[in-house]
């Protein structure tokens, strides 16, 4: 339930409280010439709450690197005179993201997932656990690559403190009369923005109509219903589409990389110079990498890009939903705006879904 | 960035309580060379606990500042003092691994994995077909059962080398062979002048097997992949149902418990679903045996 | 025809390279001896070396440099591993790189001029008469050059460590590796990979066609994080890459192959002929 407005200089003045107990990331403007448009956003540190353009598009990339970083320490090691103390690395300063649009928040609850399961994996936990999580709603598609309201991601559902979403009625031109009604959604939330207990009429108000009016903006569809989409992705093993697509791909890994949901990654020790001691890392790796799956004696079990691209649409769309109940793919367009061949997942799910559905009937 | 207490060895707290990353001190007791490849490694954790793992589970065996690979656990848990990793000596870790000497400190995470249950062989006759240097995961669990013959029923060992150099456990071989616990039987790919045993293919050995029980058996499949497939044709030909046919599969994996992605089979994790699978359970994953 | 493209790549993992023994735990190993050399070359790549401030005081009390004309002068002796940077394009640059192979254990060619020939392969554009007659005019005679050539057309390379200039992080890690017997490998990634990990802006979407795609990974995306694209100066992936690259590039960015084609001659990548530009990407071959 949306609870109550706040001003854009109220939340302004909120965030920079924020501030002054964590550090600071959200979305900020980067001039990018020869864009269209040409300004891109990216999530970034900031120091004030006024570097922030929470009026942004989409970031070009996740929010991901902030609770799985691309490259992270897992434990220094000193094995000098024959001793061995090791020491993990924690990083758990209190840190909040504000400004998160839905399709991110779902992207966070599927590492959540991931990483916070009955496996969990302690430097994940203890970055997100320090993460304080204000999103705000995109009010319109993005651009004309998403696919969120297909997907249902979106409308958050849990994920963050704070939801905000601008008034439309006072969200024009001038930027100081924005306006934005307010969804609680933890206890240190609440305490953040202030829950006087009953909704507001305003806040009411703005919520009429405010995601059908969303929904029905979305131009870019999948062909199947988000249920039925694993069984006739699954269906579409055997397929030709996925030769038939990576004839065009390098390999580059670039749609895995800028996925918001990809967490797959690589374990490699580092050492000084005299060997005594170092450090173990992991790595953001990527499935379509061409030696991703390569086992101890060179075999390859995933040898040519065609079964890459399929394990990586699978995983997409059916098999990581089935080990966590959420959807892999949040929608956000990201990989389909990363590939320099052009290689889209939208078109590739479409494809398996037609097909596979057509050898049904 | 919070460093945390650093873990002294003797460390005072496991180390899996804080970070599944890592690895426990472990003291190398003995190395035996096996062939010219591979080597078997007893080791025992500094920590005076024993490993506590199942039949078919694996270990992440590290040398700091090299890396970590995944080797299954040679020994059998009836057996708890030490325990043993046979190692085949393939890449940088292993040849790392290859250079430890007696006494040198390593690191171990694990037990990883899914093993065979004591539940799915308890009275069971059991057929093991091995491939190669998969003898040595093998073993941990025919230990298991000539530890204790008496809680099985009949016991079958076929086993296929590439030739009499290439075999692991030459002398316990002998022993089995020998044995009346058991029924082990021996092929080479190639002999050479000293092999007076049986050449050919792992599945010619099938061609000698009694006839089985095959409402009470369970087969236990472990090799390359191209053994799989026919072991597999053998085994199921005899009527050994798919769920009592258990596979181990090899794959790289890195943080063994289930998040980095490279030892996925399909939708499995082989380091959290496996690395022994139920027939059953990857028969429709075409990645299983490709 | 682009079946038959054909690129001069770095080989990211030699297999049998040798390493140097490996230090036995508790035993003060004597510190391998270093010699770096210049052929035809800026000396850029050796100049890397001394670009490593951090790492600098620890390198050099790991490593013992007998020879390094930036830095020191020494006589020409045996050296555990001998790092050269520069082409060879010359009947003294034979002798010296023949001289260096015999006097050394390990044989490292660093930078894009010692693997691919690099930017001195650009005066091939022009017969050897003529540009020897452009550069050293009536004297030519006097400066018997000749074509550049990487240090693997001439002498066994046990190592490549590609890029103009070399990566100085990469070489630190060689470094490391070899002092703890460890062989070393090239990354087999893509640009794009340390590209996206740093959260670099894709140069793609602003219209310009990147090299980043199909060129070998490992120097952290450095030109496309400051806005320039990749001009694979640390050579592709692969032929395989270039030859989907080759298909693509029309087709979906509008470049003419003729184009990526001769910007792949900046660092000697390609040295064949350039299709002309009327060549449609998916000609009949010829």
């Amino acid at each position: 339930m949306w609870k109550r407005i706040v001003t854009h200089d109220e939340l302004i003045e909120r965030i920079d409280a924020l501030g002054r107990e964590r550090r600071l990331i959200g979305p900020v403007a980067r001039e990018a010439p020869g864009c269209h448009p040409p300004l891109r956003y990216f999530y970034e540190h900031v120091t004030r709450a006024a570097q922030l353009s929470l009026d942004f598009d989409y970031c070009v990339y996740g929010p991901k690197a902030f609770v799985l970083p691309p490259r992270e320490t897992l434990f220094r090691f000193d094995r000098s005179a024959g001793t061995f103390v090791a020491t993990p690395i924690m990083d758990a300063q209190p840190t909040a993201l504000v400004g998160a649009h839905p399709c991110d928040l779902h992207g966070l609850r599927l590492l959540d997932a991931v990483f916070q399961n009955d496996r969990p994996d302690e430097q994940y936990r203890a970055r997100r656990s320090a993460l304080f999580v204000v999103g705000i709603d995109c009010a319109r598609p993005c651009d004309a690559r998403a696919t969120c309201a297909d997907w249902g991601t979106n409308r958050v559902v849990g994920g963050c403190d704070v939801m905000l979403y601008a008034d439309p009625r006072n969200c024009g031109n001038n930027r100081r009369n924005a306006q934005y009604a307010v969804e609680f959604c933890s206890e240190a939330g609440r305490t953040w923005l202030g829950d006087a207990g009953r909704a507001d009429d305003d806040a009411v108000a703005v919520s009429a109509g405010y995601h059908a009016r969303k929904d029905a903006a979305f131009t870019r569809r999948l062909s199947a219903s988000v249920e039925q989409l694993p069984a006739l992705v699954r269906a579409s093993y055997d397929s030709h589409i996925w030769e038939k697509h990576a004839a065009r791909c390098y390999s580059c890994g670039s749609c895995n990389l800028v996925c918001p949901t990809c967490y797959c990654f690589d374990i490699q020790d580092d050492c000084d110079f005299n060997g005594a001691g170092g450090s173990r890392q992991r790595e953001w790796d990527a499935c379509m990498l061409p030696d991703f799956a390569v086992v101890a004696g060179g075999h390859n079990f995933r040898l040519l890009a065609a079964q890459r691209l399929r394990h990586r649409v699978m995983r997409k769309a059916a098999w990581i939903q089935q080990r966590t109940g959420l959807s892999a793919c949040v929608g956000c367009g990201r990989c389909d705006r990363a590939c320099t061949a052009s290689i889209s997942l939208i078109d590739m799910l479409n494809e398996a879904a037609q097909e596979a559905g057509n050898a049904h009937r | 960035m919070r460093t945390d207490r650093p873990l002294m060895c003797p460390p005072q707290v496991s180390a899996t309580a804080l970070c599944d990353y890592v690895p426990r001190p472990a003291r190398v007791m003995s190395i035996t060379k096996m062939t010219p490849h591979d080597a078997l490694f007893s080791l025992e954790l500094i920590d005076g606990k024993t490993l506590g793992h199942r039949p078919g589970q694996f270990v992440q065996f590290s040398i700091l500042g090299v890396g970590e690979c995944p080797i299954s656990v040679c020994s059998s848990p009836t057996r708890p003092q030490q325990f043993q990793l046979s190692v085949r000596r393939v890449g940088e870790v292993t040849s790392a691994i290859h250079r430890l000497r007696t006494g040198e400190i390593v690191g171990v995470r694990g037990p990883l994995g899914r093993g065979i249950e004591p539940s799915e062989i308890d009275g069971r006759d059991i057929l093991v077909a091995v491939g190669g240097c998969a003898l040595a995961p093998a073993r941990s669990l025919i230990h298991y059962i000539l530890d204790q013959r008496v809680r099985f029923g009949r016991f079958d060992l076929l086993y296929g080398a590439k030739s009499p150099r290439e075999m692991l456990f030459r002398n316990e071989l002998k022993i089995w062979r020998d044995s009346r616990d058991l029924n082990c039987q021996i092929t080479v790919d190639a002999g050479d002048a000293t092999w007076r045993g049986r050449t050919g293919a792992v599945t010619r050995l099938f061609e000698d097997l009694p006839p089985m029980n095959t409402t009470n058996t369970v087969a236990v499949i472990i090799g390359p992949p191209a053994m799989f497939r026919h072991v597999l044709t053998e085994v199921l030909k005899r009527g050994i149902p798919a769920d009592r046919v258990f596979c181990s599969l090899e794959r790289r994996m890195k943080c063994g418990i289930g998040k980095c992605g490279h030892c996925q089979v399909n939708d499995l994790y082989s380091c959290i679903d496996g690395p022994v699978f139920r027939y059953s359970e990857i028969r429709s994953r075409p990645e299983a045996f490709a | 025809m682009i079946d038959d493209l054909d690129v001069r790549c770095p080989i990211p993992d030699r297999g049998a390279a040798p390493i140097l023994p490996v230090p036995v735990e508790g035993v003060q190993a004597p510190r391998p001896r270093i010699g770096i050399f210049s052929l035809t070359s800026c000396e850029g790549c050796s100049l890397t070396i001394l670009e490593q401030e951090d790492e600098l005081l620890s390198l050099l009390g790991a490593i013992d440099i007998v020879d390094f004309r930036e830095a020191k002068s020494g006589a020409d002796g045996e050296v555990d591993i001998a790092f050269v940077d520069g082409a060879v394009s010359s009947p003294h640059d034979v002798a010296r790189v023949r001289q260096i192979r015999k006097n050394a254990r390990i044989l490292v060619a660093i930078g894009a001029c010692a693997c691919l020939g690099g930017v001195n392969t650009l005066k091939h554009a022009q017969s050897e008469h003529d540009y020897r007659q452009f550069v050293y005019g009536d004297r030519a005679p006097q400066f018997p050059t000749g074509d550049a050539r990487p240090l693997s057309a001439v002498v066994r390379v046990d190592y490549e460590l590609p890029g103009c200039p070399m990566v100085g992080a990469e070489f630190l890690r060689f470094v490391r590796c070899v002092l703890s017997g460890r062989p070393f490998r090239l990354p087999n990634d893509a640009v794009c990979v340390e590209c996206k990990r740093r959260g670099t802006l894709c140069l793609y979407e602003k219209g310009e066609t990147c090299l980043g795609p199909v060129t070998r990974g490992g120097c952290a995306a450095i030109c496309p994080a400051y806005g320039a694209r990749c001009e694979g100066c640390r050579g592709l992936l692969g032929n395989e890459q270039l030859r989907i690259f080759a298909r693509n590039c029309l087709q979906l960015h509008g470049t003419p192959l003729a184009e990526i084609l001769d910007r792949l001659r900046l660092f000697g990548v390609f040295q064949g002929e350039t299709l002309p530009d009327s060549q449609p990407p998916d000609g009949p071959p010829t």
